[in-house]
């Protein structure tokens, strides 16, 4: 997946400032930045939850700039969000199966018996009565269940947002595991995140964002030593 | 396990089945007639079933569309000597169609402001009906429909209307419980609980609402065709934004997540008055009073409030009423 | 004739503007959709036909007391169907409102009888402009309404009461953060807005006859007229009561007057079609 140029404007907020970079099949990309530097944004217009001002996204070498989100769902894009937007009213069923039948459209023929499922809920550590309400899960599992839903669509890029951000440390080496899985099976990965451990520790190439523009790219090693990074961190002061 | 699930599904549904096919069996004139209204009004509640309980779009327009298809049908077989049947065929079509164009113009809209343009519709429709009088006989209605039958075979009594209403009733439950646990359903509920979510799962938002709208339409356009048989005669004042509002109270007192809610609603609703006859100057008040009341107990309708009661009690679990206004889809 | 229309539309648009803004304002503060604004309508006039007619007290204070009653009612309104379901999905506190217009009708057809009362005039007679009459009750209801919205828009925008209210609007919980009793806030609104609608009904009732029916479409007309206006502005409730009233009267007298309800509807679907979000209501953004 190659994002082209990518601009947002809110009002006269600048969110998104001619950012490109490339995506590859069982990599993991990190996008990080401090707070309101436009990884969000990032992520709503590659999914196509916001429109984009101007730019270009091609996936798979198909241009998906003018595609509506459902469509760019149906092509593969899964993603999850900061706080997990699941379906509050219906049962734990009714969930998982919304991830298989966006499969069955792709032409996966899956069911809930399906081995990748249960090595999928296995990596997540989650045990699910699938009659129960989608509410009795707690935060953190919530927040699993969503990438094992994005999962379960058989994505070929996969946008994570803050996965980690309110999970203990159990419920984090399970984000850990199911990325892996997803490098497994060959999907691109994005992951927004405010942790550095994990982010320095799954994430093959960074990109980093400073009101709106990327300020860097490169291998995690690179980007701990690059002075922009720290300047845009810690401030111009300590910096020095 | 499941199969065991099924076959109990299965014996209750025939258990239910042989019990309705008997309820008429000793019973007067009058209550069959309560019960042969109580169906037709009950598939108007299955279509608020699907385009609201299952999609989250709040329709008010409902009783205009049962009035649309009644109105076809009674039409057609009185000026055009079209057959019953395939008048009813014209009316489920044609009624479907109408709220395709419906939908295709409103669903443009965002949250509420569907429902309040839906309201613009039934009250559009009923002025049509009321006024629109060579077509639609204008206040007088169109009298004289003939019964229902096929070929040289009629209707010819309230009990066999019950049979026939009894059957379109349980196969378009049995419909809606396909879609219900069909991907189209799932679809229908993603968009109801998180249209975003939805989406970013391929749920292309727009035209599955029009599905369910158009669903819920054709459901419509039948029950008013039935009805139309049945009192052999259509009149504008049957088909009022009040009716439409009676159905969404079916709904939520029943339960909008399961069709047991639609089933208790409707038959609670449509008994209550008769069963409480020496009441009823105060009738209304208390059903007033009462939907207040169950709505304060038990937002998620009887069906829901009962599974929650159930959970909390017999296998104590019982489950915060948390319910998160921000994660809503509406406005504001 | 034109000028008769004019004023008489605009004294039945400004009633609608009232029972629309009674709507707004609770939906401002509770984030729902009151269906029993109508009812409380029909109750403003009943209690005027009470306190003028059976007790005789002087039609202007009768106002003036109608007026506190019915505030009072908001309370009792905003106890019963509101706050008990203030953290529910809002459809639930839709069917509440539901269930409470079904009984205020039928408790006032208890108390009143179904049998349509007249109400005498706040002011008899007519008006005579040249060669034109107007009834002076259309006059007075467009003088009280404006008054009565006025005073409502000054207390909302410039009073120290009107901004704890508006915050309570903005951010409940924010609100009571920094001390401000939301229990209190809101059912200050409820009261408000079933007081407006009260004196609207007040207003009617000469106009009409007085039913327990009354509220169900002067209800429904205001909801045209909030949603025309886009839901949540206070003056676009306000303009659009206005708008709604001259296309129900204008329709009535020139196009049809057998489809003037169904000409109002009409319009509000054109209107929403155009301009999804209603004439002044903010553009719906999605958030994520």
């Amino acid at each position: 997946m190659v994002l082209d140029k990518l601009c947002k404007r809110f009002g006269g907020v600048v969110a998104a400032d001619e950012v490109s970079f490339n995506l590859s099949p069982a990599r993991v990309h990190g996008l990080i930045g401090p707070n309101g530097s436009g990884k969000t944004t990032m992520l709503n217009l590659i999914s196509g939850v916001t429109d984009m001002d101007a730019g270009k996204i091609t996936l798979a070498g198909e241009d998906i700039t003018h595609k509506p989100n459902y469509t760019r769902a149906r092509r593969g894009i899964a993603r999850t969000f900061q706080h997990p937007r699941l379906l509050k009213r219906c049962d734990i069923q009714s969930n998982l199966y919304l991830g298989i039948d966006l499969a069955d459209k792709k032409g996966h023929v899956a069911n809930p018996q399906d081995a990748s499922l249960k090595e999928i809920l296995a990596a997540a550590g989650l045990k699910l009565d699938l009659d129960e309400s989608i509410t009795t899960l707690s935060y953190g599992q919530q927040k699993l269940f969503e990438i094992v839903r994005a999962l379960l669509t058989r994505p070929k890029v996969l946008l994570l947002d803050e996965p980690a951000a309110g999970l203990n440390s159990k419920e984090m080496e399970q984000v850990d595991a199911l990325i892996g899985l997803a490098v497994r099976s060959n999907t691109a990965v994005l992951l927004v995140e405010h942790s550095m451990d994990l982010i320095m520790n799954i994430c093959h190439t960074i990109t980093v964002l400073n009101f709106g523009r990327k300020i860097a790219e490169g291998v995690p090693a690179e980007i701990q030593s690059n002075d922009a990074v720290i300047e845009a961190y810690l401030g111009r002061g300590r910096s020095a | 396990m499941i199969a065991k699930k099924k076959l109990i599904a299965l014996l209750l549904l025939l258990a239910g089945l042989t019990l309705a096919a008997l309820l008429p069996l000793g019973i007067s004139n009058y209550m069959l007639r309560v019960i042969d209204m109580m169906l037709i009004t009950y598939v108007c509640v299955l279509s608020l079933f699907v385009i609201f309980g299952m999609t989250g779009q709040m329709s008010f327009a409902q009783a205009g569309y049962w009035g649309l298809g009644a109105y076809i049908t009674a039409i057609l077989t009185t000026k055009f000597g079209v057959a019953p049947l395939l008048a009813l065929l014209v009316s489920a079509l044609g009624t479907g169609l109408f709220v395709a164009l419906v939908g295709m113009a409103l669903f443009r809209l965002h949250g509420h402001y569907f429902g309040f343009a839906t309201i613009g519709v039934v009250m559009t429709l009923n002025g049509i009906f009321q006024n629109w009088t060579p077509v639609t006989g204008g206040a007088n209605g169109i009298g004289n429909i003939p019964p229902f039958g096929i070929g040289g075979w009629h209707i010819t009594s309230d009990l066999g209307y019950f049979y026939l209403l009894l059957f379109f009733a349980v196969a378009i439950s049995l419909v809606t419980e396909w879609i219900h646990r069909s991907a189209l359903g799932r679809s229908f509920m993603a968009i109801r609980d998180n249209e975003i979510a939805a989406k970013c799962m391929g749920v292309n938002s727009y035209f599955t609402k029009n599905v369910a709208y158009v669903i819920s339409g054709v459901y419509c356009g039948i029950a008013g065709s039935l009805f139309a048989f049945l009192s052999s005669y259509t009149s504008a004042t049957s088909f009022v934004f009040p009716q439409s509002v009676l159905y969404l109270v079916m709904l939520m007192l029943g339960g909008y997540n399961s069709l047991l809610g639609p089933i208790i609603g409707t038959v609670l609703l449509i008994m209550l008055p008769e069963w409480f006859r020496p009441l009823q100057e105060y009738i209304l008040l208390v059903y007033g009073i009462g939907v207040i009341l169950l709505m304060v107990v038990m937002p998620d309708g009887l069906i829901g409030g009962g599974k929650k009661l159930y959970a909390c009690v017999v296998r104590k679990k019982c489950q915060p009423d948390d319910f998160d206004k921000s994660a809503d889809n509406g406005i504001g | 004739m034109a000028l008769q229309l004019l004023i008489t539309s605009l004294a039945m648009g400004i009633v609608y503007g009232m029972v629309a803004m009674g709507m707004v304002l609770i939906w401002r503060a509770g984030g729902i959709v009151n269906f029993a604004q109508g009812e409380l309508l029909m109750a403003g006039a009943f209690i005027s036909y009470t306190l003028a007619e059976t007790m005789g007290i002087p039609v202007w204070i009768a106002l003036v007391a109608c007026a506190v009653i019915m505030g009072l009612v908001g309370v009792v309104f905003h106890f019963i169907t509101y706050w008990p379901l203030r953290n529910s999905w809002d459809i639930t506190v839709i069917i509440s409102t539901i269930g409470a217009s079904i009984a205020m009708k039928e408790a006032a057809t208890l108390i009143w009888g179904p049998a349509p009362l007249s109400v005498e005039p706040l002011v008899d007679g007519v008006a005579r402009f040249s060669n034109v009459s107007i009834e002076w009750q259309f006059i007075v209801t467009i003088g009280v309404s404006a008054v009565l919205m006025a005073g409502i828009f000054y207390l909302l925008e410039r009073t120290f009461l009107g901004h704890i209210l508006q915050a309570t609007v903005q951010d409940q919980y924010a609100a009571s953060l920094i001390g401000i009793p939301v229990i209190v806030a809101t059912s200050l609104t409820f009261a408000i807005s079933a007081l407006i609608a009260g004196v609207g009904g007040m207003l009617l009732a000469p106009v009409f006859f007085v039913t327990s029916t009354m509220g169900g479409i002067t209800g429904l007309k205001a909801f045209a007229a909030v949603v025309i206006g886009g839901f949540g502005s206070v003056h676009g409730a306000i303009i659009g009561g206005i708008i709604v009233g001259f296309v129900d009267t204008f329709s009535g007298a020139y196009i049809s007057s057998t489809y003037r309800d169904a000409i109002v509807f009409m319009f509000l679907i054109v209107v929403l079609v155009i301009r999804p979000q209603g004439l002044f209501g903010e553009k719906i953004a999605e958030k994520v």
